[in-house]
């Protein structure tokens, strides 16, 4: 669980500032660098920005001050840019966002067969691997519609992972399960830590937490209060807002 | 103690004369509903005069279309009945017996061709050509059915390919070219025209509606109000008053009052008329779509045109699909409006021929002929509709 | 940190919706300024250039009905006034007409009694499936035109059916013609007829999935309090129903406005009617276009404007 100082800078986030249309200041001015192989978890109470904040690394949302570089690709308005970072970056929602209209094995392989123009045949191959690495194999066939939560959500992380990112954001991935099948999900996301994969993942899941990152990040009111790694943050939180948030949440 | 006999009578009781209010209103409706039946079989079968019908089959069918030419519209409407059968037989599916709706539009189909063609006093090798084409629709259903899975997936999504294709291949055969004689459109008419009116409008009108609804729900000003004053404007006017505008002043908009022919004038106005609802309802499917699936295709790296026609539009016009059909069901209905701007269409048909003398007050026959026509196709692509909906269902929308 | 290279500005996120708009807006103004100078030019050369002062001109054509004054020697703008007002008349009657009818039928689909559900539900599927104008011209041509006259006209309390119109009040048979004071035309009857029986399908579905739209267990409740099903459906569910309802109207009442264009193929002079008539004496299609449709946009609009006050009405009874 040590992060090498000798691996590359992933995501290089400074003086991110955002205001929505209704002049709401979201972000005010967030800084985060997230290395090669780093496990970051973001917490923070509601509103505090945290979601908007990741959404920004694959500009799901826009932010009007500061900059972004992902893989050392600057995050501006060149569309080329956007679409690269994009082929690099995966992402887990809460909601799953699944293709109801498609099986779980064309969930997979749309988007390589579309924009890395592969063969279908290969994909299919490599998508049958993902899903049974997330234990899910035999409902390839199968629709979104038919599966659990537990079960729509490890597809969609293997859906992410078809297309070979080299940075994976989860956004309150386990938020919207029942809790009997949350441990399912985190055990995945964990198993994937373990083989090195950089994540950037907003949650309430303390033992996760503890357990798997490398780096706990604590945000309110659209910025960065406390970075400590997890013994440090839970065991001894150097901020006021932080006790304050650990109070609220053990 | 409740024996079989029994069960069905409690439920009619129940449902009939549950109180003394409601035996009341029973009887006074099968009493009326006897009276009004009995009327008007007595009429059908005893007063009306069909001959007004028997002696302009043809005109009904395809107006003044030179009767040497006629063999292409047989070989289209064969080639029709093919496809409706094969696209009924890959809807349904293999299953040992019909569904209760499919053997009921066999019956209904049988009926029509043998009953329906005796009775119009058809010639009998044409009668028999009807009988022909009406047992290759049930054959071909029955073979898609029965074989229809076993195809690869790919040609089967292949198969909807087949209607806009047999719309081209049908224009040639109605009007000419490849080597085959010019049919003017001046000479189409009856049931072909009406047909060829709506066909035209219902393919163009799907587009068309589906661009305005994107155009909508566009972030960019220029798109949106562009689509909205559109929209707003169609919506906002009868269609006579649009179709009177395409007779009378398309004219004047192009160069040396050049115009195209009356009927592609009218099939226009009649495909922008609809675009503009078409659009209405393709955009209800777009709003009911979680914002998530747009988001997730591009966090995927798709681009927005792929995210659209791989993601959002398939569950969107799934979404849509009843207010779209309901929509076809209206334009065929619209086609009516035709008449009064001098088109030969089904309805104009029918008004010259009662103004011939020989037929004069002969109205009731031929609009009940007419209703009976229109309700059938009417409620034909609603059942094709809900059955195809039924079809699609398994493949549920994403929930919110 | 690298400096960011300058983004070519075909791949420029901010400017590609600009760049699209730019385009589009080019290339509708170009196809409208091409039309529109084969329209002024074609019009010229018919001397038929855009102007109001033959609004003025004596019309010299009749009208089968008009409930303002109007003879053959008055302008073209009485004459589509009177139109207009001829409109506006079958609009309004056909608007409470429907409304009645549709509530009714739409209703029974929650009556106890089965036959009176079928017999609404097939109504419904009937009308709808049969174009508008085939319903009218069957209203007419087949039914009020058939009317027998004099003495074996129908003689309902309150009503008289003639051949010679369609008499309210206490009509009198003078010499074999009847006179009475209010009399309507039998083409307005027939349009009314159409008009009325058509919408009324459609509003009994809006009503009907208003009526559904209310939950169940507004019905148990009340039938626990000892309300009969009427009481129920009166004072409990329709005041909640009505809040799905009226939006439905609002378009159904657009279409029965829209509907009655169709008054020329009954013989009822209409605005249509009387446009279509102005044209072919004028041939200001232009004008007598815009009249057209500025009109039906205006009385879409009223309508709208009324529904949107009862829709505001009705949530607010909620409160």
């Amino acid at each position: 669980m040590t992060s090498s100082a000798a691996n590359s800078v992933m995501i290089e986030a400074r003086g991110v500032e955002k205001w929505y249309a209704n002049g709401y200041h979201a972000l005010r001015g967030v800084n985060l660098s997230v290395r090669q192989g780093e496990v970051v978890v973001i917490m923070g109470p509601s509103g505090s920005g945290k979601s908007t904040f990741i959404r920004t690394f694959n500009a799901l949302e826009d932010f009007q001050k500061g900059s972004i570089v992902v893989d050392g690709m600057p995050l501006s308005n060149d569309l080329r840019n956007i679409d690269a970072i994009r082929r690099e970056v995966g992402m887990v929602f809460q909601q799953f966002n699944l293709f109801p209209h498609l099986t779980v094995l064309e969930n997979l392989t749309l988007a390589p067969t579309l924009v890395r123009k592969r063969s279908k045949v290969e994909v299919e191959r490599e998508a049958l691997e993902l899903l049974e690495r997330v234990n899910i194999r035999e409902q390839a066939h199968k629709y979104p519609g038919q599966l659990s939560g537990g079960q729509q959500q490890r597809v969609a992380i293997a859906r992410s992972l078809c297309m070979e990112p080299r940075v994976m954001l989860f956004d309150e991935p386990t938020s919207a399960l029942d809790p009997e099948m949350v441990q399912e999900v985190l055990e995945v996301m964990q198993e994937l830590a373990r083989e090195g994969m950089t994540m950037v993942v907003v949650t309430h899941e303390v033992r996760f937490a503890r357990q798997v990152a490398h780096r706990i990040v604590l945000m309110a009111d659209g910025l960065v209060v406390e970075e400590a790694p997890p013994e440090q943050f839970f065991n001894n939180p150097q901020h006021e807002r932080s006790r304050q948030f650990l109070s609220q949440i053990a | 103690m409740t024996s079989t006999p029994q069960a069905p009578l409690a439920r009619l009781r129940r449902e009939l004369f549950a109180t003394p209010l409601d035996g009341l209103i029973t009887l006074g409706l099968v009493g009326f509903l006897l009276a009004v039946a009995a009327a008007l079989l007595r009429w059908v079968f005893f007063q009306a005069e069909w001959a007004v019908i028997q002696a302009n089959t043809t005109l009904f069918a395809v107006g003044r279309y030179p009767i040497e030419q006629q063999w292409r519209l047989w070989l289209l409407t064969t080639l029709l009945a093919a496809a409706t059968g094969l696209s009924w037989g890959l809807l349904r599916g293999p299953s040992r017996r019909w569904p209760v709706n499919d053997q009921l539009a066999a019956g209904i189909l049988i009926v029509l061709a043998v009953v329906g063609s005796w009775a119009l006093k058809l010639a009998p090798a044409i009668q028999l050509r009807w009988c022909g084409i009406a047992a290759l629709m049930l054959a071909v259903r029955w073979a898609a059915g029965r074989w229809g899975h076993t195809w690869p997936m790919g040609l089967r999504r292949l198969v909807p390919l087949i209607w806009p294709l047999l719309y081209l291949l049908g224009m040639v055969l109605i009007s000419g070219g490849l080597g085959l004689m010019q049919v003017p459109p001046s000479e189409w008419g009856g049931l072909l025209l009406t047909l060829l009116e709506a066909s035209f409008a219902i393919l163009l009108c799907f587009p068309l509606g589906i661009l305005l609804a994107l155009g909508r729900r566009s972030d960019l000003p220029l798109l949106r109000w562009g689509s909205v004053v559109y929209i707003e404007f169609i919506r906002g006017a009868p269609l006579i008053t649009l179709l009177f505008l395409g007779q009378n002043i398309l004219g004047f908009l192009l160069p040396g009052g050049l115009a195209p022919d009356r009927v592609w004038r009218a099939a226009w106005v009649l495909t922008f008329f609809a675009a503009a609802y078409v659009a209405e309802a393709v955009r209800s499917g777009l709003a009911a779509l979680p914002a998530g699936q747009l988001e997730a295709a591009r966090s995927l790296g798709l681009p927005m045109h792929q995210a659209l026609i791989h993601v959002v539009l398939p569950q969107a016009l799934r979404i849509a699909l009843p207010a779209t059909v309901g929509q076809f069901i209206t334009l065929l209905q619209d086609t009516t409006l035709l008449s009064l701007i001098g088109l030969l269409d089904l309805l104009g048909t029918a008004r010259t021929v009662m103004a011939n003398p020989e037929f004069l007050g002969k109205n009731a026959e031929v609009y009940l002929v007419l209703a009976v026509l229109f309700w059938c196709c009417c409620a034909a692509l609603g059942l094709g509709s809900r059955a195809l909906e039924s079809r699609l269902n398994p493949l549920t929308t994403a929930k919110a | 940190m690298p400096s960011p290279a300058v983004t070519p500005w075909w791949r420029n996120r901010r400017l590609m919706p600009w760049l699209v708009q730019g385009i589009t807006g080019l290339v509708v103004l170009v196809v409208v300024a091409f039309l529109v100078g084969n329209l002024v030019r074609n019009l010229t050369n018919a001397g038929l250039l855009l102007s109001w002062s033959w609004l003025h001109n004596p019309a010299g054509f009749d009208l089968s009905e008009t409930l303002l004054p109007y003879n053959a020697a008055l302008p073209y703008w009485r004459a589509l006034l009177a139109g207009l007002v001829n409109t506006l008349r079958v609009v309004a009657a056909g608007l409470v007409g429907a409304t009645v009818l549709g509530t009714l039928i739409g209703v029974s689909a929650f009556s106890s009694n089965g036959l009176l559900r079928r017999l609404g539900r097939a109504y419904v599927e009937l009308i709808r499936n049969i174009p508008l104008l085939l319903q009218l011209v069957f209203w007419y041509f087949v039914v009020f035109l058939a009317l027998p006259g004099g003495e074996q006209a129908i003689q309902l309390p309150g009503l008289v059916l003639a051949k010679s119109g369609l008499y309210l009040g206490r009509p009198e048979l003078v010499n074999g013609v009847w006179q009475g004071q209010l009399r309507l035309t039998v083409e307005f009857g027939a349009l009314l007829t159409g008009l009325v029986i058509y919408t009324a399908a459609f509003i009994a579905e809006v009503v009907r999935g208003g009526v559904a739209s209310v939950p169940a267990g507004q019905w148990e409740a009340a039938r626990s309090l000892g309300l009969t099903p009427l009481q129920t459906l009166q004072r409990i569910v329709l005041p909640q129903a009505l809040r799905v309802i009226v939006p439905g109207l609002n378009s159904q009442y657009i279409s029965l406005a829209k509907n009655s264009s169709l008054a020329v193929a009954c013989g009822y002079t209409d605005l249509y009617s009387v446009a279509e008539t102005t044209l072919n004496q004028t041939g200001r299609a232009v004008e007598v276009v815009l009249i057209l449709l500025g009109s039906y946009l205006v009385i879409d609009l009223l309508i709208s404007a009324v529904m949107n006050g009862v829709n505001a009405w009705v949530q607010i009874k909620e409160r």
